[in-house]
């Protein structure tokens, strides 16, 4: 009832700011209108349609070009902040052997803002989720040893950016930009900490194969997202490997696995795939109870876990954690050593 | 390409045992600060923390006490309309002046085993005492809650004049809404740098809608204009100090006293039970809320049973009393009652206050293994001891129906998750109960009911 009235009242008034009011005052309906379009703050919605006069079209083009400038400034504000916050996105693109061409593409990357608040936020969510598909996108398959590969910062930065929900789109945003028009949007620093990517062409090989795992923990909305992530890369070794991988319930059962692998990566402390010394120690995934497996009413360890699969699926020469990743929102890095 | 395996089958085995200790748990019971009951938190707390530097002030139990918090975004200025809030009610008497730099530390604190970040003061209205917490993120709000270190009775949501709600207001009202906050009052800050006061009003106005959309009462909501700073500088008292006032004065007017624990209905949580020759059946145990008196009459609830009797004694310190209340740790003699047919870990209460369930919803806190929980995350089906006043009953953790992967999601330490808890025995439990779940002797996680699904 209230609020009606101060519609209304609303309503009423602003036909009058035309008439009596200097030309270019901006209407509060307007205000609210370019506010639910954009969500930038009261101040500046004002400032645009006061320099548009009154053109919610101009105003958002006038919005566009001067987030370029005030998304900056705001940013060179608050980079003195911490931001402790944020979450930790993961976006495959290509699974590896027996799905698609068989090529593996994928990246993770961790987002950082200065409250949970805007970590939780869709904003935040969707942004994360377009710079990891940018980063598994641009990166190139490189001949190198490792096979998970840190992308570059300032390259991934002035990448365009290419939006997950439609990779088609075509925008003149890059990764940079857009993480600038976000802070403008929250109010809050975010940076890019880091990321890491694997691509791989299909192996020429015809018994070898790659399969990329992940998992990513605590998600809120968004189940690539969360606060704990990780990447793991599996090798599979057989003769007629390719028969095996065209079977559909072989294929279920190795999904079911490597989300098993790389859920086990993340719930313990997993530092290393095998202990160099060969020495016990828990922080070895392969020395692990794999508790995160569902068939393994014995508590074999990941290791014996990994054998007995292979056996029963008959691949000759087995399967095997290659490399992994595993990141904790403002954590520090854990890598698996490259398997010689 | 592919490494030389390694055998170690024993020191897996060994820690597998270890991480399944849950099968074998003890019957132990809690320490009493525990399952503290959270009727007498909000005083001991506001009242322990000034302790050391006011031991001369005394806390007076003459106004009800209120808990508040203040939730916004980190450039708003929560700080300084708390450290304003202080400044103001100093000069009239209600509050020690804490400054910005005082409150601005948010220290490390820890309420059941668990580390909240949060700075709290307090100070006091003419009508009622207030505790004031303000958190830095929503995992620290959330766990304030599930604890009861300082549940929040009401909240002030804190936005910019110059901003306007931000994308992230919608998460500072989720919040209120998760952590069973009802009344809100808004205080729209820095009025002093909009000069243009239709600006003011379109704030407002999509503060009420936003209010709305989240179910709190947009249309009635108390919301202030002022500046926080100017209060606090000490300047402009029409937008600075009299604002202040005013936006205490809706927190007096609008959120709502929690009721005490005298004005609830009677519970006596058992905790021993005797039988007394010549006399009957006597069960111990200190008042949880209510009060009860001689000759009332009673139910029993809990553990399958479900009696209806009535009290003809109530003993304290070996003497009788007519009247035992909130606090009291009592004797109470029921009629025609044996002593076999009630056991610890049922309650005594006034009849149909309160159901017994077998099957409830909760928010659970799971401990880090720095709190002293888990050092490895567990699955649907984890089966702890589950501790509710002084009961202790094996429970089966799931996730909530239509609960997507349900039976490949894991739960970590440091998690704060949404789960269901299936009870092996009922237990007389309500909405906003609070219990520990254990194994072995370590405590792993603590929550509270959100939900009840299925009752005895």
């Amino acid at each position: 009832m209230l609020r009606s009235c101060r519609r209304t009242s609303l309503l009423y008034s602003a036909p009058r700011f035309y008439s009596s009011e200097a030309p270019g005052k901006p209407n509060l309906k307007l205000v609210a209108e370019l506010r639910k379009l954009t969500e930038v703050s009261v101040t500046k919605a004002r400032e645009a349609l006061t320099a548009t006069n009154n053109d919610v079209k101009a105003a958002l083009e006038w919005l566009e070009q001067d987030l370029i400038a005030t998304g900056a400034k705001k940013a060179a504000k608050l980079e003195g902040r911490t931001a402790n916050e944020g979450l930790i996105g993961v976006c495959v693109l290509a699974n590896g052997s027996g799905s698609g061409r068989g090529g593996a593409r994928a990246s993770m990357v961790e987002l950082n803002c200065e409250t949970d608040f805007v970590g939780r936020n869709e904003l935040f969510g969707k942004l994360l989720a377009d710079i990891a598909h940018t980063a598994a996108f641009i990166s190139e398959p490189a001949d190198t040893d490792d096979l998970l590969v840190p992308c570059a910062l300032d390259l991934l930065n002035d990448a365009p950016l290419i939006s997950h929900s439609d990779p088609q789109a075509t925008s003149r945003a890059t990764v940079s930009s857009a993480i600038r028009d976000t802070i403008a949007k929250v109010g809050e620093k975010i940076s890019l900490r880091r990321a890491v990517a694997v691509a791989r062409e299909p192996f020429a090989a015809r018994d070898l194969g790659l399969r990329v795992g992940s998992y990513v923990h605590g998600s809120v909305g968004v189940p690539t997202q969360g606060r704990i992530g990780s990447l793991a890369l599996l090798a599979l070794k057989s003769d007629g490997l390719r028969e095996v991988l065209a079977k559909p319930e072989f294929m279920t059962d190795l999904e079911k696995l490597e989300r098993s692998i790389a859920r086990q990566i993340v719930g313990f402390d997993t530092r290393m795939i095998q202990s160099p010394t060969g020495e016990e120690t828990e922080t070895a995934l392969y020395q692990q109870p794999f508790m995160m497996f569902a068939d393994n009413p014995n508590g074999e360890t990941v290791e014996q876990v990994l054998r007995r699969w292979a056996n029963e699926r008959s691949l000759t020469e087995g399967l095997e954690v290659i490399e992994f990743r595993k990141w904790t929102v403002g954590g520090e890095e854990v890598s698996s050593t490259p398997s010689a | 390409m592919f490494r030389s395996q390694l055998a170690s089958v024993n020191a897996v085995a060994r820690r597998f045992q270890s991480s399944l200790a849950f099968a074998s748990c003890s019957r132990r019971s809690l320490p009493s600060s525990q399952i503290a009951s959270t009727s007498q938190t909000p005083f001991s707390w506001v009242s322990r923390r000034t302790y050391a530097e006011e031991a001369s002030q005394k806390f007076s139990r003459a106004k009800p006490h209120v808990n508040i918090g203040t939730i916004g975004h980190v450039d708003h200025g929560k700080t300084t309309l708390t450290a304003a809030i202080t400044k103001v009610l100093a000069e009239k008497g209600g509050a020690k002046f804490t400054d910005y730099a005082q409150i601005d530390r948010a220290p490390e604190e820890r309420a059941r085993g668990i580390t909240i970040n949060s700075a709290h003061v307090e100070y006091q209205t003419d009508s009622r005492h207030y505790g004031h917490i303000d958190c830095p993120g929503h995992a620290d709000y959330i766990k304030n809650m599930i604890t009861g270190a300082a549940q929040m009775d009401g909240a002030i949501i804190v936005v910019s004049a110059t901003d306007g709600q931000m994308p992230q207001t919608r998460e500072h009202l989720l919040l209120a809404r998760q952590v069973g906050i009802k009344k809100l009052v808004v205080f729209i800050n820095k009025i002093d740098q909009v000069d243009d006061k239709e600006m003011l009003e379109l704030v407002e106005m999509e503060m009420r809608d936003l209010l709305s959309t989240y179910n709190f009462e947009g249309d009635h909501t108390p919301i202030i204009m002022g500046s926080a700073l100017a209060a606090l500088e000490g300047r402009d008292a029409e937008i600075g100090a009299e604002k202040i006032s005013e936006l205490v004065q809706a927190c007096d007017d609008w959120i709502e006293i929690p009721p005490r624990d005298l004005e609830k209905p009677f519970l006596l949580p058992i905790e021993d039970v005797f039988s007394i020759s010549g006399r009957g059946t006597v069960c111990t145990g200190r008042v949880e809320r209510g009060i009860i008196n001689k000759g009332d009459e009673v139910e029993i609830l809990g553990l399958g049973e479900k009696i209806k009797t009535i009290v003809t004694g109530i003993e304290m310190f070996h003497k009788e009393l007519d009247r035992g209340e909130a606090g009291d740790n009592m004797g109470c003699l029921v009629r025609g009652i044996k002593r076999e047919q009630l056991h610890r870990g049922m309650v005594i209460i006034k009849p149909g206050s309160m159901q017994s369930v077998k099957k409830f919803q909760a928010q659970i806190y799971v401990l880090t293994k720095d709190e002293g929980g888990r050092y490895t995350p567990f699955v649907q089906n984890y089966r702890p001891q589950l501790f509710l006043r002084t009961s202790d009953i094996t429970v089966a953790l799931k996730f909530p129906e239509g609960t997507p992967d349900a039976e490949e999601k894991m739960i970590m330490p440091g998690d704060n998750v949404e789960m269901v808890l299936e009870l092996v025995h009922d237990v007389a439990a309500e909405v906003g109960s609070r219990f520990t779940l254990r194994e072995g002797n370590k405590t792993i996680g603590t929550g509270i009911v959100t939900k009840i699904l299925e009752t005895a």
